[in-house]
């Protein structure tokens, strides 16, 4: 039933903080803070007690060990369920959800000033969608969540984003839900296949990890699934949603894209198009890794020709999935822990970064690298954190970003040495459009006299939070791993470890 | 004695109700007595439904096909004109120039044609409740005679329709020749003959029409955008569910096999009307052509759940069209609720809804609402029907349909955002409130929540309404 209340406390609060904006502009804020912390409470005892003893011992997923779970009937003319189950992945991810919600909350503090209410509410919702995402076991029921999450997200950018924002909120909805009918093509030619072969028709994602379809229709049921978690991951060539979205998009919106509806896609890949498909994964693992390779060097490069910090910050993160896509198609464990902290380092490394362009945005009007230069005289604290995340999100050791990268490297050397030396070249050129971005915006003279604030107690404590969590993650990623380690034993098709080296082939 | 009525109760209460009007209006012309008499016989007949259910027996085989089935869509007919009822006693304010009285009584009898079209078990009751239909619509369209607009568009759909009805005649009359009857069987069992072949086309050009597919589609936003809210309403849907009636009971018959050239025929029907609705609704201005064309589109949907034959797409083609009976009142209905019969035109301008959200919340999350469940994005009821018809398609391995109802529906999201964009613009981007200070009566709201309600209600818990469905439905 906690599963049931991590969905139905945000739908709520979303309720709440709607009208109370009428009578005080504060009361939303406050509202969504204490449903996040109340969310968090909830969440938070659940890899405690009785937990510990299901993450200490890896089962496949057909034994049922989950660390909490959930299950009624929905629709049962076609056999749908509000199945919800959750595993030290789900878990992790949810985490990583609902704290980047809070600071989304705090971020937003005074960036929104208008329509509180209705921000606050589609904020709460968005993040209701996606922990729906990493709940749900019924395979309608994840498309069901997958479609929710972007209704408020669209209104997020299209009413509070910046000069271009309602195209960009159409390109992205029209990107996410296009790509999602495919899925949902694809959901349903899986179920009645199914049906077919046992004459029960039924979305129940267990039941259905039985079917294992091969050949071309297996192919074409996969693509369905692999099109929709490229799009949203984003991985070149179908990334041209994401620069558009992140730009225009208010702070708050852009940090809830980049650090968790990004990482949807990463657990979707994870949770259902490998497990589900895993003989035609492994034909399909030359492409995602091809992708995978492009896309880093694709997103490092566009990123080094930006004048636009937030658009740079946005195609850097094309070239962090990269090592995603790559690590999960490598088809190694190690490689699948590396993906999984990578997601998180992600997430928190570039949720600041965009917080710290956002911080920069508010107070020199503009965006734009040309007119930044000699930040660090006029705003030190600002700059020294940009600086900061900066060098975490390239991947220097000892932060984050690092260890999963290394992960990664690690994991699809086993597999596939030469993506892993493309990949590790692609290091380089990231490397450079961090060194230059803080070259332009903090070093050098201001091109006018600026008459502006440093961050405030609010966002310094804000910017210390996430620091410390990128450090944390940077030295002691050891309980993450070990709360991944059972998800990614169950999902992992280590059964067909064997076919691993014909994946050489294409590379 | 009563057994034999009792299936034909909703058919004898409406009939009864357009008496009643009559004579009421004869006495002393009063909108409010005639309105309440309407809203009594819709709502007795509707409520009559389950009774009628009961009965054993149809009073006249021949004539009337009263089958559950035929009464459920009976039913729906009923409680969408009293939906649109509710919205036309809010529209037709009483500072209106015009008298009042006679426009619940032409939507009586009009629904009283097409409670007999869905019910016919042959031609002449198919044709007679055709033609009541079609002419007190042609009367609710042109009813605010001030506006020019409203005169063009009853006139274009009088000549129209007049032509499309006699198609239809002209088929009946090859069918007769051909079989010798005027029910439906023996032409299902003739062979294929030159002589039925043209009937059918003729009769299918018909049916065409009405159900406003490619290539039959030209009058309809011109139609919808010139006729007042509550009557777009009215022709948008009525006249399709008792059209789909009639296909669905002529596909149930046996020995109805639909040979493949007429399967591929309407498949491409169907793909045209999916892809020219929602290309043209890209490039409107106006709302109604916006959910005229849109309704084009959707009743492309529906075509292809109904080549998906088999039982989900039987179950399919029915939740659909329930679906787009809520969600297109609802449409017209937020039109509905902002404009009067007596101004010189409706609210039907997309900008007209210009900040919608920050003057009128309510109504603008239920306008949203019924514009997600246009395009087919959960938490509303028109992705659960679009599952439906997906799953149809999908399990009947209909893959070019599919695809194209794919690729519209993404097509659709454009202009469906669109609208949802004007309303969330910022109010301060204008000086006063594009929809203007007009008040909104409380039954206005209440109908326009309960439709919200439904929207998201059966969106969210889709189960109660498909249970209750395959109930009827069976």
């Amino acid at each position: 039933m906690i599963l049931a209340w991590l969905l139905i406390i945000p739908l709520l609060g979303g309720l709440l903080a709607w009208p109370a904006d009428r009578i005080a502009p504060m009361l939303p804020r406050a509202i969504s803070l204490a449903t996040l912390l109340l969310e968090l409470a909830l969440i938070l005892p659940l890899v405690h007690g009785s937990g510990t003893a299901i993450l200490s011992t890896p089962s496949p997923i057909q034994s049922g060990h989950w660390l909490a779970t959930f299950d009624a009937r929905w629709i049962p003319t076609f056999g749908i369920g509000i199945r919800l189950d959750l595993d030290g992945l789900s878990w992790l991810l949810i985490v990583l959800t609902i704290l980047i919600g809070l600071f989304a909350v705090i971020v937003s503090w005074r960036e929104i000033d208008h329509g509180t209410g209705f921000f606050h509410a589609n904020l709460l919702w968005s993040l209701a969608g996606s922990i729906g995402v990493f709940l749900a076991l019924d395979l309608f029921l994840f498309f069901f969540f997958w479609e929710v999450m972007l209704v408020p997200m669209y209104f997020i950018i299209a009413i509070w984003g910046h000069e271009h924002r309602r195209r960009a909120a159409i390109k992205f909805f029209l990107f996410t839900q296009g790509s999602g009918l495919l899925m949902l093509l694809s959901i349903l030619a899986l179920a009645f296949r199914h049906q077919q072969q046992t004459g029960v028709l039924t979305f129940d994602y267990v039941a259905l990890l039985a079917s294992q379809p091969t050949g071309r229709l297996g192919m074409l049921i996969m693509l369905g699934f692999f099109i929709a978690f490229l799009v949203k991951l984003p991985s070149f060539p179908v990334h041209s949603w994401l620069p558009d979205t992140h730009t225009q998009a208010p702070t708050a919106g852009s940090v809830i894209l980049a650090s968790i509806l990004l990482k949807t896609a990463g657990y979707g890949l994870m949770r259902f198009a490998v497990p589900l498909f895993v003989t035609v994964a492994h034909h399909i693992a030359p492409l995602a890794m091809a992708l995978g390779t492009i896309s880093i060097f694709y997103g490092a490069i566009l990123a080094y020709g930006q004048s636009d910090l937030k658009k740079l910050v946005a195609y850097s993160s094309i070239g962090h999935m990269g090592f995603v896509l790559i690590g999960i198609y490598s088809f190694n464990a190690i490689a699948w822990q590396g993906a999984v902290i990578l997601m998180i380092a992600h997430g928190v490394s570039t949720g600041a970064l965009f917080i710290t362009v956002g911080s920069i945005q508010h107070r020199l009007h503009t965006r734009d690298l040309t007119r930044m230069g000699g930040l660090w005289t006029d705003l030190p604290r600002l700059s020294s954190f940009g600086t900061f995340f900066v060098i975490a999100s390239m991947g220097l050791p000892g932060l984050a970003n690092f260890v999963g990268e290394f992960l990664i490297l690690r994991g699809v050397y086993a597999a596939s040495p030469a993506i892993a030396v493309l990949a590790a070249i692609g290091l380089i050129p990231a490397a450079l459009y961090s060194l230059i971005a803080i070259q332009r915006a903090f070093h050098g003279g201001a091109s006018a006299a600026r008459h502006t604030h440093d961050l405030s107690a609010r966002e310094t404590a804000l910017m210390l939070a996430l620091g410390t969590a990128v450090i944390w993650l940077g030295v002691d990623p050891q309980p993450v791993l070990k709360i991944a380690a059972p998800s990614i034993a169950a999902l992992l098709p280590i059964t067909h470890a064997a076919a691993i080296p014909a994946t050489r082939r294409g590379t | 004695m009563i057994t034999p009525m009792q299936a034909a109760a909703p058919l004898v209460v409406l009939g009864l109700t357009v008496t009643a009007m009559l004579t009421a209006l004869a006495i002393r012309r009063s909108f409010a007595t005639t309105t309440i008499i309407a809203a009594t016989g819709l709502f007795l007949a509707a409520a009559g439904i389950p009774w009628a259910l009961a009965a054993r027996a149809s009073p006249s085989p021949s004539l009337f096909n009263l089958t559950p089935d035929a009464l459920g869509f009976a039913g729906l007919i009923l409680l969408a004109g009293l939906a649109t009822l509710t919205f036309a006693t809010l529209y037709l304010t009483r500072d209106l120039a015009l008298p009042r009285e006679e426009y619940p009584l032409l939507l009586v009898l009009a629904t009283l044609g097409a409670v007999t079209m869905a019910t016919s078990a042959g031609f002449i009751t198919l044709f007679l409740g055709l033609e009541t239909m079609t002419i007190a619509m042609i009367g609710m369209i042109a009813y605010p005679r001030d506006r020019p607009e409203a005169e063009e568009a009853a006139l274009k759909y009088l000549v129209l329709s007049g032509m499309s009805s006699a198609l239809v005649l002209f088929g009946i009359g090859l069918a007769a020749l051909a079989t010798g009857h005027l029910t439906y069987a023996p032409l299902l069992a003739a062979g294929p003959n030159p002589i039925v072949l043209t009937a059918l086309a003729l009769i299918g050009a018909g049916a065409g029409f009405k159900l406003s597919v490619v290539p039959f589609h030209l009058w309809v936003p011109d139609i919808y955008a010139g006729a007042p809210a509550p009557s777009a309403a009215y022709v948008a849907v009525i006249p399709k569910i008792a059209v789909i009636a009639v296909i669905l009971h002529l596909l149930a018959m046996p020995g109805s096999a639909v040979s493949p050239l007429l399967a591929s025929a309407v498949a491409v029907v169907a793909i045209l009307s999916m892809l020219v609705g929602n290309l043209l609704a890209l490039m409107q201005e106006n709302l109604k052509r916006v959910l005229g064309y849109s309704s084009i589109a959707h009743l492309g949907y529906l075509l292809v759940a109904l080549l998906a034959a088999g039982s989900i797409g039987r179950a399919g083609v029915i939740f659909y069209l329930v679906t787009y009976t809520i969600t297109v009142i609802g449409a017209f209905g937020v039109i509905g609720v902002l404009s009067r019969a007596g101004s010189a035109r409706d609210a039907d301008r997309i900008d007209d809804l210009h900040g919608l959200f920050w003057h009128r919340p309510l109504l603008a999350t239920v306008m949203t609402l019924i514009l997600l469940s246009l395009a087919g994005i959960p938490p509303a009821i028109g992705f659960m029907a679009k599952l439906y018809i997906m799953a149809a398609g999908v399990s009947a391995d209909l893959r070019v349909l599919t695809a194209t109802l794919v690729l519209s529906s993404v097509i659709g999201l454009f202009y469906y955002l669109r609208i949802i964009m004007v309303m969330a613009l910022k109010p301060a981007d204008r000086t006063e409130p594009a929809t203007g200070t007009l008040a909104i009566p409380l039954g206005g709201w209440l109908t326009m929540a309960s439709l919200g309600a439904l929207i998201l209600g059966f969106g969210i818990a889709p189960q109660s309404l498909m249970s209750l469905l395959h109930a009827v439905f069976k």
